[in-house]
């Protein structure tokens, strides 16, 4: 079977000298079709960052990151609209645009016609039961609507790689527990592989594959067991 | 105390924006201090001209049967008197010169007795031309009359003595003769219409000699002068300079107790320096502090642009228990910092524009009167500071919720007045203010009959302040309403440019509404100013050359002595002098109109144009050159002043019969002339009734074509050097004038005023302005939305596409503002010019537009624009990953 995303030994430092940060010293990893990761670890343990690196948004210091499942021909296409989509931890929705125009935003930035964009906007609101909110302004939106919008806009991407940066990091139980629900059903919908990062066990506790980091150091399972434990969820 | 760690933060954390708000106080002080610094010293340096143009200051004259001694002793122990001189003044029938069998008699005459410190005390009274300039001494007009040299023996007639022999030591130029020979004590109205063609002066002794018997026959042939300086310093303002003047003049007359009475021709000059003064605090008003309240709104703007941040670093602080009190002390705190930065910056950068440009750091002020400037400035800064932030902090904390606090774009309500349609209100008030005050002729400066103090009529200033305030308003309701409902068309236009973003770019600017409609509005705001301020200065200095010129007549006159039979081909020795361009003659003769006698100007059509300029203000009916056309067609045709058209009920074509004098009869005969059009203003000509007609048929009527004046233009803006070698050809037969010498003898009037250095303080004001107005507030607005661009970065737009939106803001707040700026500018302009219609004299044709700085400016504001947003732009293409740890 061919990975998803896989990582060897990728390592990422910011600064020089004496400032020199580590912030992520060794991750081998490797994500399949459908997979449903929960990636636990302490703040400042290298969890963004890694996510970052696998959302094709910053660059390893050393090792090696593929997308085996979206080449091209040997070539890596653009992640981004496209086959990968993030959710992060804060407000990420555009202030001056309606829900509906955020969640289209991802599709005209790469290019698709303006009503096809629309038209699957209100496509993926309507999946994930939001329809309601289309033409509401971000700051009209509660904390947790607002996540759950930036979830119809990666599912109406048609994401095939959802990374979820602590998606729930500041909310309160009962809307986080929406949100997640929200997530995997948008994961489940697309047959996308989804990975969570979090600190709340909780959250860990919905999906079947734990990833742990500690100062920088993944943790995975081999792909063996990732393999094995394919077919579940979170 | 919450206040300093949280000022300290704001240092270290944001010292962009804080010194971003500090430069729109700096700008406000820095624009109020220089101009006020300004005006003070040119109200000073108006005293002084007034002041310098007095030759004698204090004339008064010894009422009959009074002891001129006494006079004297009293004068000269009063306080604010210096050096006073006895001036003797003897009337006589004539003079009279013998050389041959030639005989040259004049009419009646003055002989003064001028005491010989007189030139050194008053030494801008008297100019030797030929020979001594002590002894028996003679007026140069005198001399021509009687073809009288040095040397020569004259003498003159004492009622019922002997006439008296004198020996011409030299040949002199009365500079002041009006004010020498006016009749002190009476109103203007009643002054003699000119000084006596006929003057020799005597010393003191030789006088006595010849005219001690007349009194003791006829007194009231003779009259004693003391003639007299001003002792006190004099304030730097004309208006408290003329009440000074005027009291001690006042208390003078109370010590001479009816013995004396006092001509104050300091009083007089400095009288009319105080009206000037006022119509210079009226430019201030007029056109510095619209800068000084648009650098206020720029403060407010850049403030606000991060406004965003404080509303949600104030939820923060909210929630974790910070009182309103608390939020208010920041905002005040800020404020406080913010008014001391930007005070110290402004009153630095007006300290060093005055050292470079006036080689003063206080524009040539006392240093008392700019501490003055400096303070209410420093007070000014603080005020829009205190508006500018803490306010909307106390505003922010009283009325807003955490939540919405944290509100980005808002589906909030229109503001009140946009709801309630202020803009346009304020448009139609200010049509009605304008037309009201239209109808007293825009007087600004009001001198009420009877009453010795002047104000400033600032009803007037409505009209262009409503006009301002409602124009900006509604450059904003159009910018709104255009984003608002013209978000489909806005996003056909942006296609080409944005492609299959054009609609989410619309949207986002529709959305954004308020933000781009106040950016613009204050682009459009800079460009009113920069435009207004700029057309006005320039409209200013061509009017203050006009003036110049009009006054003059040419830049360069050369007045023939009246008397002299000159004819116009003596213009041919004058073309031929290096730097003269054109030449043309012009009669100057009186005429009656009915039983009114008036100016006349025979000219010749053809060369006058050449040789003045005539503006089309001068004339009713027709352009200038129409109707000098006309007066080239037709020989009997005429031009005369409104007046006398109102007066006689004349319409284009009729004929009028003016009388005017036979040159060989000296008999005044009838002429008929045609009425064609009517003269307001000409060259050399009173400001009041005066008729312009054709010299030739004039010449043809009377038997004489004697010329009074010829009308030099000069190839060379040096006027003086030209006038200098005409002088030279001319000699003792005439006066010579040039225009840049009659600029500086009308000190006192305002259009000699220097604008320039205003106009350069004003227009690099409006410059930093333009720059700071456009680029920094969409600078900073756009640096506030980092986060915004770096999610869509983070979403996989690409750096162009992060450019479409920017740059389609930045271009439709750019062409916005400069067109709608523009507009409004030109009709504020007009407006302003026509309200200081009084400033102008004559008032202007049309508007002098200073092309060359407007495109500067233009280009400014687009580079400024292009510089902000491309620097963003920049941000957007480093690395995703930056750009979210950023923010």
């Amino acid at each position: 079977m061919i990975p998803v995303v896989e990582t060897i030994d990728l390592r990422r430092t910011y600064g020089t000298g004496q400032g020199l940060v580590s912030a992520l010293r060794s991750a081998t990893s490797e994500l399949f079709a459908g997979e449903q990761v929960a990636l636990m670890g302490p703040s400042g343990s290298g969890k963004s960052t890694l996510l970052h690196l696998l959302a094709g948004i910053d660059h390893p210091t050393s090792g090696t990151i593929r997308w085996p499942l979206f080449e091209i021909n040997g070539a890596t296409p653009t992640l981004r609209p496209g086959p990968v989509g993030i959710v992060f931890q804060y407000p990420s929705l555009l202030p001056p645009l309606t829900v509906v125009e955020n969640v289209a935003l991802p599709l005209l930035l790469a290019s698709r016609a303006e009503t096809e964009s629309m038209m699957l906007a209100h496509k993926a609101l309507a999946v994930l039961d939001m329809e309601s909110l289309a033409n509401k302004l971000p700051e009209e939106l509660s904390g947790g609507q607002a996540q759950r919008v930036a979830i119809a806009r990666v599912l109406a991407t048609g994401s095939k790689l959802i990374l979820a940066d602590e998606p729930t990091g500041q909310l309160d139980r009962t809307t986080a527990t929406q949100v997640i629900d929200v997530l995997l059903a948008a994961a489940t919908v697309s047959g996308a592989t989804l990975l969570i990062s979090t600190h709340d066990e909780a959250v860990a506790r919905r999906c079947a594959i734990r990833w742990t980091m500690a100062e920088g150091v993944l943790d995975a399972p081999s792909i063996k067991t990732s393999t094995a434990a394919m077919s579940s969820s979170c | 105390m919450l206040t300093a760690p949280w000022l300290t933060g704001l240092v270290r954390r944001r010292p962009g924006r804080l010194l971003a708000t500090a430069l729109g106080i700096a700008l406000a002080v820095g624009l109020l201090g220089s101009i006020g610094m300004f005006l003070s010293s040119s109200k000073a340096v108006m005293t002084k001209r007034a002041a310098a143009t007095v030759v004698v200051p204090w004339q008064i004259e010894v009422q009959p049967g009074a002891d001129a001694a006494s006079v004297l002793t009293r004068a000269r122990s009063f306080r604010g008197i210096e050096h006073p001189l006895t001036v003797e003044f003897g009337h006589t029938g004539g003079f009279t010169l013998h050389q041959g069998d030639s005989t040259q008699t004049t009419g009646a005459g003055v002989v003064l007795s001028l005491p010989e410190t007189y030139a050194d005390v008053f030494p801008d009274a008297v100019r030797t031309l030929a020979g001594s300039s002590s002894g028996v001494l003679l007026a140069q007009q005198t001399a021509a009359n009687l073809q009288a040299t040095v040397g020569d023996t004259i003498t003159f007639t004492r009622l019922g003595l002997p006439d008296a022999r004198i020996k011409v030591g030299g040949i002199v130029d009365l500079l002041a003769a009006d004010s020498l020979f006016q009749k002190i004590g009476a109103p203007a109205a009643a002054q003699p219409v000119a000084p006596p063609d006929n003057v020799a002066m005597l010393p003191p002794a030789l006088w006595h000699q010849l005219f001690d018997p007349l009194r003791q026959m006829r007194p009231d042939l003779v009259t004693t002068q003391i003639h007299a300086g001003f002792r006190q310093r004099l304030p730097a303002d004309p208006s408290p300079a003329y009440s000074m003047v005027e009291s001690e003049g006042r208390n003078l007359e109370l010590v001479l107790a009816g013995d004396g009475l006092l001509g104050n021709n300091l009083g007089a000059e400095l009288g009319k320096a105080r009206s000037d003064a006022l119509y210079a605090q009226i430019l201030f008003l007029f056109l510095g502090v619209p800068g000084a309240v648009l650098s206020g709104l720029l403060t407010a703007a850049i403030a606000a642009s991060g406004a965003g941040r404080r509303r949600r670093d104030q939820a923060l602080l909210r929630a974790r228990g910070a009182t309103v009190r608390q939020l208010v002390g920041l905002g005040v705190g800020e404020a406080v910092l913010v008014a001391a930065i930007g005070s110290a910056i402004g009153l630095g950068c007006a300290a060093m524009i005055g050292a470079r440009s006036f080689a003063s750091a206080t524009y040539g002020a006392a240093a008392s009167t700019a501490l003055v400037w400096a303070t209410g400035s420093v007070f000014a800064g603080l005020v829009i500071a205190v508006a500018s932030i803490a306010w909307p902090a106390w505003r922010d904390a009283t009325s807003i919720t955490v939540a919405n606090a944290r509100r980005v774009v808002g589906r909030v309500q229109d503001p009140r007045w946009m709801r309630w349609g202020v803009d346009v209100i304020l448009l139609a008030a200010s049509v009605v203010v304008f037309w009201s005050t239209s109808r007293n002729g825009y007087k600004l400066v009001l001198a009420v009959e009877g009453v010795s103090s002047i104000s400033v009529n600032y009803w007037a200033f409505l009209g262009p302040a409503l006009a301002w305030l409602g124009g900006g308003m509604f450059i904003w309701r159009t910018a709104d309403v255009a984003l608002r409902y013209g978000h489909r068309p806005l996003a056909r236009l942006l296609r080409p440019f944005v492609g299959g973003l054009a609609g989410t770019v619309s949207a986002s600017m529709s959305r954004q509404r308020r933000l781009l409609a106040r950016s613009l509005t204050l682009v459009a705001l800079t460009a009113v100013f920069a435009g207004s301020t700029a057309t006005f200065n320039s409209t200013y200095r061509v009017q203050a050359e006009v003036d110049a010129v009009l006054s003059n007549g040419a830049m360069v006159t050369v007045v023939e002595s009246p008397g002299k039979e000159v004819d116009a081909a003596r213009g041919k020795d004058f073309a031929a002098v290096p730097g003269v361009r054109s030449v043309t003659s012009v009669q100057h003769r009186y005429a009656y109109v009915g039983s009114d006698l008036q100016d006349m100007y025979g000219v010749d059509p053809t060369t006058i144009v050449r040789a003045t300029k005539l503006r089309n203000t001068y004339f009713r009916g027709g352009t200038a050159d129409q109707l000098m056309a006309k007066l080239a067609r037709q020989p009997n045709a005429a031009l005369l002043s409104l007046e006398t058209v109102k007066d006689f009920q004349l319409t284009p074509g009729d004929t009028i019969n003016l009388r005017l004098q036979d040159g060989k009869t000296k008999a005044y005969r009838p002429v008929p002339f045609v009425y064609v059009g009517v003269a307001i203003e000409f060259p050399t000509a009173p400001s009041d009734s005066f008729i312009i007609a054709n010299a030739s048929y004039i010449g043809q009527q009377t038997g004489s074509s004697t010329v009074g004046t010829f009308l030099i233009d000069t190839a060379t803006d040096d006027s003086t050097a030209v006038a200098r070698r005409i002088a030279k050809l001319v000699g003792t037969s005439g006066i010579v004038n040039d225009v840049a010498s009659d600029r500086r003898k009308i000190g006192s009037s305002l259009t000699s005023v220097e604008l320039g250095g205003l106009t350069k303080v004003e227009l690099g004001f409006a410059i930093v302005l333009a720059a700071a107005a456009s680029g920094l507030v969409l600078w900073l607005g756009l640096t506030e939305r980092r986060r915004t661009f770096a999610v869509a970065a983070a979403l996989g737009a690409k750096p162009s596409q992060i450019a479409g939106f920017i740059w389609s803001e930045a271009v439709f707040v750019t062409v916005g503002g400069l067109v709608s700026g523009g507009v409004a500018g030109w009709g504020l302009t007009h407006m302003i010019v026509k309200v200081l219609k009084g400033v102008f004299d004559p008032p202007p044709s049309a508007l002098a537009v200073p092309y060359g700085y407007l495109a500067s400016v233009a280009a400014i504001i687009v580079g400024a624009v292009v510089i902000a947003t491309a620097a963003i732009t920049a941000v957007t293409r480093q690395p995703t990953i930056d750009m979210l740890r950023d923010v």
